[in-house]
This record gives structure tokens, sequence and C-alpha cells, in this order.
């Protein structure tokens, strides 16, 4: 419905800009000016009422509208003088049109007869006799048959779109016709184009084409009249054609709307019953016929020149014909013949009506269906819970089951590969190409060079690789902060970029690659890298680094992603707000993604996001506490270390902290956070080292690690409830339950638990 | 495929644009006919279809300078019009219109107009 609402909505726009034009030119007509222009515009505007009403069935106002427009009509053309009383007529009918407009806005309902005395005025003076006036207005509503039409094309919305109120005089005779009793059997159609036809872009193929959605149609080329070529006459017109139409519902009415355009521009007959052509005598007259090429081998130039330059203006020959043929061939195979013979159009071919449509063979070209996300995912889902079973058997065939079983072994091999296959395939239905994010960014560039007052380029390199929809949407915000990040501190100013031998405009360089299971999302610029000693202050005085500690140049590099950190010297509107970078992490990670960035001094900096190819699966490392498994993503591990190694120390709460390279960790034991009771000797257990939001990091402390695999994720919640410190389920190979471990959860709710106690 | 709209309402060109981008066209679009010719000028199309009455320049006049022109001598260009009477649909042939819309449209009708005209 939104867009008819839409067209309403512009129509009645347009209709108060016309009814102010109407006042306007009526001021300049009472003023004495009664030039055409005006009384054109008069007449113009009051036509796009009625034309635009007409369209939304808009009765009484297109019936009004109607007789006030032949009137004015009639003064433009000088039929009726616009004396005094008639102009006093016209300015009473454009307040009577503003009525009916305001009534079709509004939905209301005028009384009825209202404006009839008016148009029994316009009448009286346009028939020129005023007792013939009164009939019309019943007229009008008898001709006036609204009918039900719907948009072409919005299939996903059946709701009435316009309303054809058919014309309002009389129809032409060929389009609506009464249709006459079908007649079986053939028809006979001779049609003689005239060069008039040509020139008015009329194409005979066209012609045969739709009367070949009529019926099977047999086409034969009359070449009688060709003259020899000296004769030849480039836009002279020799061919015609002899169709016969095989069907047994089209009437002679439908075979004659085919023509409508040409009416007049061809000689037409259409006899019915005779019987068909001859197609043997056809095969003959092909075979006897030159071909156009042939024709041209021994034609001198000029003529060729001719024929190259106005191939469908004019027809040549039938050959010439041929050529317009091409195309439509192309289009539409099954209509038409292959080539040689295409070149004599007499030829069967067989009308289809569904295939007759460009748009449609478009549509079927590219089909696409638009299918729920949530289906999608069910079906990721499951392809990775069989990606998970299929590595897990073939994880369990040791050596002495692969001597013995070999076809299984190679039957596995091909579940391995197929797996892989619809793997791909699913996850590609949820792939998108990071253009759609890379896109954005060039506008943003353009604004930061010019808040910022630098010369920035931007290069976009593998905007065509594509990941996942969820990943993809969750890409805008880091790459922004990036990309501000980089003109705001990376890129230098032209004057220092000259000081120091580059080039003045800088360059920042957004790419994307695929690398393995990854995704990598680098942006680069050509700027003067990491100030690391300032990064170094800044961070010691901040209390990120401790006094002591020493840092590589890479650690210092990652600094930039802490928390609450910025170098910029002053606080700029862009990116120097202090958060941004660590923003960028924190986003990147909850879509299991990793940051990393490299600096050259003077060079330049690169930031590198790696990325998952999906969501749906989950890289993890298993581990075990008391008894069950669990896992962890290992997008959030730093390190593990044994227990035996680690350095605890006890804090006067009575807490644990863990010394990591002289940085303090809290301290999180599985077993005791969930409430159980491990048998596993203190020293024996591990630690995993994770880093939660923020950087802020937590040591896990868990009975036994089992390694690595990918895990596909259960929502809690809808399965049984939200845990915190848990953040969802997932079913292993051998069909155990292991939960998630949600390290930023746990991390928050222990410092709950601790602030609570 | 191309379509060029010339229509001084600007009703009739919003439901002319719905319609036939719908249908898989790429419509341009221009006011008057001196507009249309400027459209011409610089872009190729596939087909026309045009209003009579605009200010400027109407549609007859519009029809007999694209013809003039030389170059779009086989442009289909199809007579969009409210007026159903024969003179002036005469006048739009004679002026080198290749076929006719009767306004108000039905979507489906105007597609298979197009098609009956263009390849």
């Amino acid at each position: 419905m939104s867009d008819l609402d839409d067209f309403k909505a512009t129509y009645f726009d347009e209709c108060s800009e016309l009814l102010l034009e109407l006042e306007e030119q009526f001021a300049a007509i009472e003023e004495g000016d009664r030039s055409s222009d005006r009384l054109n515009a008069v007449f113009r505007a009051i036509h796009s009422i009625k034309g635009g009403g007409g369209a939304f069935g808009f009765q009484g106002l297109v019936g009004f509208a109607h007789a006030y427009e032949t009137l004015l009509d009639h003064v433009r053309d000088g039929r009726v003088e616009l004396s005094e009383p008639v102009a006093a007529l016209c300015i009473r009918a454009n307040d009577i049109v503003a009525d009916f407009v305001a009534a079709a806005k509004d939905g209301t309902e005028l009384e009825a007869g209202y404006g009839a005395e008016e148009k029994h005025q316009f009448d009286a003076l346009t028939s020129g006799d005023p007792d013939a006036a009164g009939e019309p207005m019943e007229e009008f509503d008898i001709d006036f048959v609204p009918v039900m039409v719907t948009i072409a094309g919005a299939e996903d919305d059946n709701d009435v779109v316009a309303e054809e109120p058919l014309s309002l005089a009389v129809l032409d005779d060929a389009f609506e016709a009464p249709p006459l009793a079908p007649e079986a059997g053939h028809w006979i159609i001779r049609f003689t184009p005239h060069s008039e036809l040509y020139a008015r872009a009329n194409d005979p193929l066209l012609l045969l084409r739709e009367l070949g959605t009529l019926g099977d149609i047999k086409v034969r080329a009359v070449l009688d009249e060709i003259p020899a070529l000296a004769d030849f006459e480039p836009f002279g017109v020799y061919c015609s054609w002899e169709i016969t139409l095989s069907s047994d519902t089209v009437t002679e009415a439908a075979i004659a709307e085919v023509f409508e355009f040409v009416e007049g521009n061809c000689d037409l007959s259409i006899t019915h019953g005779e019987a068909p052509v001859a197609e043997e005598a056809l095969d003959a007259e092909i075979e006897a016929m030159p071909s156009f090429a042939e024709l041209m081998a021994v034609e001198d130039e000029p003529v060729a020149a001719v024929a190259e330059a106005a191939p469908t203006a004019e027809l040549l020959s039938f050959a010439d014909l041929a050529e317009s043929l091409k195309p439509a061939l192309k289009a539409a195979p099954p209509l038409m013949p292959p080539p040689l013979k295409q070149a004599v159009p007499a030829e069967e071919f067989e009308g289809e009506n569904d295939r007759r449509s460009g748009a449609e063979d478009r549509r079927n070209g590219v089909q696409s269906i638009r299918v729920d996300l949530d289906k999608i995912d069910r079906v990721v889902n499951m392809v990775g819970e069989l990606v998970i079973t299929q590595s897990m058997l073939t994880q369990q065939m040791d050596e002495t089951l692969r001597a013995r079983y070999q076809e299984l072994v190679r039957g596995l091999e091909v579940l391995a590969q197929t797996t892989r296959g619809l793997q791909d395939s699913v996850m590609a239905i949820r792939a998108q190409p990071v253009k759609t994010v890379f896109s954005r960014m060039p506008r943003l560039v353009r604004e930061l060079a010019t808040k910022t007052g630098k010369k920035i380029r931007l290069e976009t390199i593998g905007e065509n690789t594509e990941i996942d929809k969820t990943i993809i949407e969750q890409l805008s915000d880091p790459l922004t902060h990036m990309i501000r990040n980089s003109a705001d501190h990376g890129i230098e100013s032209p004057e220092k970029r000259l000081a120091a031998g580059k080039n003045e405009s800088g360059a920042i360089r957004l790419s994307a690659e695929q690398a393995g299971g990854n995704i990598l999302i680098a942006v680069e610029d050509d700027g003067g890298g990491i100030n690391r000693e300032r990064v170094l202050q800044v961070a010691r005085d901040r209390g990120v680094v401790g006094p002591e500690q020493a840092l590589s140049d890479e650690q210092i590099d990652q600094l930039i992603f802490a928390p609450g950190f910025s170098t910029a010297s002053e606080v700029s509107d862009i990116s120097g707000r202090g958060v941004g970078m660590d923003v960028v992490l924190s986003n990147i990670k909850k879509i299991g993604g990793s940051v990393h960035v490299k600096s050259w001094t003077g060079k330049g900096t690169r930031m590198t996001l790696r990325l998952p190819l999906t969501l749906a699966v989950l890289d993890v490392m298993l581990v075990k506490v008391a008894g069950s498994p669990y896992v962890i993503p290992l997008s959030s591990i730093v390190e593990t270390i044994q227990c035996a190694r680690a350095n605890f120390s006890r804090m006067p709460t009575g807490g644990q902290v863990l010394q990591v390279r002289g940085e303090y960790v809290q301290v999180v034991d599985l077993a005791s956070r969930f409430e159980m009771t491990t048998e596993v000797e203190r020293d024996n257990r591990f630690v995993v080292l994770c880093e939660a939001e923020g950087g802020v990091k937590v040591a896990v402390i868990v009975d036994d690690i089992i390694g690595q695999q990918q895990v596909v994720i259960k929502s809690l919640e809808e399965n049984f409830q939200s845990i915190e410190g848990i953040a969802g389920g997932t079913i292993l190979g051998d069909g155990n339950v292991a939960l998630i471990v949600d390290v930023q959860g746990l991390k928050s709710a222990t410092a709950a638990h601790k602030s609570a106690a | 495929m191309r379509v060029l709209t010339v229509d001084d309402s600007r009703t009739i060109l919003a439901m002319l644009h719905h319609t036939l981008s719908n249908a898989g066209f790429e419509v341009l679009q221009a006011e008057d006919g001196q507009k249309g010719l400027d459209v011409l000028k610089n872009e190729s199309v596939d087909v026309v279809i045009t209003d009579i009455n605009m200010p400027v320049m109407d549609g007859i006049e519009f029809i007999k300078n694209v013809r003039a022109s030389g170059m779009h001598n086989s442009l289909p260009i199809l007579i969009l019009t409210t007026e159903t009477s024969q003179d002036k649909r005469d006048q739009g042939r004679a002026a080198g219109g290749t076929g006719w819309i009767v306004k108000p449209f039905d979507p489906e009708k105007l597609i298979s107009v197009i098609h009956r005209v263009v390849h």
C-alpha cells in the first residue's frame, strides 16, 4: 500500500503547485494578458490534475476536470472566446477543482451534483448549443470503468495499486474492440511495410514476434521485389511477409491489435481459413537466395558504408533484417531458429507467451529467493556439527583400524571432502563481500582530510572478499575507528611529509584477504609510525605499565589498544578522546577475532584484523574441570602455564593473584567457581591465562588441557537458562555436552562476588 | 534496458519509475521535451516514453526533433497521453512516434507495450 500512498502524496503535492499556478495565470489573464502561453499553462495544469486523478480513480475530480479541460482547449484554439463571463467561470472552476482535490485528499465526499452547474455551462459553451448540454454528466460515469490492477513486479505486495479508469472519449477500436468469436484453424496475414513504418522505429521482426505469441506461426518472406543490385536502393523497402498463424483461440481483432501501431504504414490483409504455405516451396526458395554476405562481397564501398550506417533505420533487404534479428535471437533463443536460416525469415517459430518478456528473462537469469536468516543459521549449525562429527570420526581411526578397514577409510575421506564442500557452500550463503563496509570509507576519509587539513587518499584492495554477514555488520565501527586513527595520528601534515621527503598526500590502504580459515583486514598508512617513546611515557604516567617494566617495541605498539589510552597531544574531535582503539579491540574480540599492530618509525603503521570466516563455529580449547569438559574460546586465551611453575601470591583479603611478567592477574579456579570439587592435585593443574574485554587478564585454573578443536555454539538461554560465567554450550564429537566459559562474565561475576563479600 | 520518461507531471514520472524499475528497467527522467533532448544528447536509451502536453517543448515537437537529429532513427518512442482522440495520436505518429500508451496506464500493459517495440 505504501507505494500507492507515496504516489498519492506526490500527486497532491503536485496538485497544490498546479492550483497555485492556475491562480497566478488567471491573475495575469484578468489583467488582460491572453497570450497563448498563459492559456497553454492553464490547460496543462488542469490536464495534469486530471491525468493523475485518473490514475487513482478520483472519478468526480476527473469528470469535472475533463469538462473544464475541454472548455480550455476550445478557449486556447479560439473556438470559445475568453470573455469576462467565461474567465469568471474558469476562476470558479479552479476553486471547484481545488475542492475536488481537497476532498480526494481527505477521502471525503462532496455533495452530490457539486460542480454540475458549472459543468453544464462548459458543455453548453463547447457544444455551441446550450440545449444539448445536460447528458454528458451521465455519460462520464458510464464510460468510467475502473479496473483493478496490481503494479507489475511488486510481488510481495498484492495490494491493489492502481485502478484503471478507461478513457473518457471513444476508445481505439483495435485496442478495445469486443472480442469476436474465436475461429479455429489458419489465418493468413499478408504484411507489406511502407518506409514510414521504419521511420517510426517500428520493426517487422517485433511484429512477427508478437504474432508468434498468439499461436503457431509460419513466416514466409516475400522477396520477389528485391531488385538487381544495380537498382538496389539502400533505403528502399523491398520485403514483405506472408504469415500463417494457426490457433484455435485467436480472433481477427487480436491479430489486428498486433499491427495497431503500424496501421496506415503498411499494407495488411488478414484472411481466414486458407491452406498453410507449403514448406517445401519455402525451402527451395531459401536455397536459391544469395546471402547478404554474397551480395556485399561484390558491392562497392559506398553502399556497404550506407548499409552499415543505417542498418535498421530503413530496410535494405531481407539480409539486413537478419542483422536486426540477431539481438532478438540472443534474447529469446527458443523463438527463432539457428543462424543463416535466420537470414531468411521464412522459418517457423513458436510463440511462447511466457518467454517473451525481456524483464522476465532477466529475472530467470539470476534467480534468488529470500530466506529467513534463522533458517540459514540452522543449516549452518547442522553443517558445523557435521564437520565436527566427521573430524571426530577421522581422529578415531588409528593405525590398526586404518589397516583393517581400508574401504571405511576411503569412505571417510570422501565424507571429509563432501563435508568441507558443504560447509563452504553454506558459508557462502551467509557471506557478503566486505565492499558493503569498505564503500562507506572513502567518504569518511574525505571528511577526515577536510577536518585535519591533511591530504589523504584511500586505496582499497580485495573488496570482493567475502565474510559472514554478522561479522560484516560488526566491522563498520572498528574500521571507522582504525581509519580515523590513521588519519588523525598516522598521516602527518603536508608540510611535515614534504620535510620528511614524502609525497605530500598520505595514503591509507584498506585491504581484505582470505588466509586459511581467517579473513585478514588491514588498515595501513604511510605516516610517521607509532611514537613509541611517547606511548610508553603516557602508559607509565597512567599506570598502565609499571615503572620498572621493560617492554619490547611490539608490546609498546599494542599499548594503543589499552583502555582509555590516547597519545594525541591534544584531544581532537576526531579520534583523540581516549576511546577508540580499545573499542576496536573489544569489538573484534566479540566476533572472535584479534587485532595486531605493526609500526615502522617514519614509514607507517599497519593494523591487521584477523577474523573468523564465520561465527557459527568457534575455535576453542577443550579443558577438564572436576571430570567435566569445558571449552574456552581460543581467541581469548593468551597462554597456558602449568600450576607448578606459576607464580601465585596470596592477597591479604584471601584472594589469589598470579604474577605474570611483572603483572598481577586475578585468579579464578573454575572448580570452586562452579562449586565443584576436584581430585586433581594443585601442582598438576593448569592455568589458562585469558584476556577479557578491554585487555584485562584473568587466570583460569583448570584440571587438564585436552586440546584445541572447533565447536558449534548452542545457546544456553534457549535450552536452559542464562548462567553467569557461561557463554553457551556445545555438543562434543563423543556426544558429551561441554559448557563454553565466558571469560568476560567470569571476570565481572568474580568482581561482583568480591565487592559483595 | 534503459528507458527515458518525459512528462511534466511528477506523479506520472514517479509511477512510471516505479513500474519500470520494478520490471527491471533503468529509468531516466526529463520534465519536458527540451530536457528530454538534452538527456538523449548524452545518454543512450533503448526506448522513450513521452507525454504530449508539456511546457517548453511538447511531445510532438520533441519527437520531431529526435527524429530530425538523425541519431535516433531506430529508437522506439511511445506516446503516453490521456488524449484518446485520434488526432493527437496521429500527430504523434506523423512526427515519428512508434506507438502509444493510454493514460492512466495499466502497469502490465505498459510493460507489454514496451516489449512490443523494443528488442
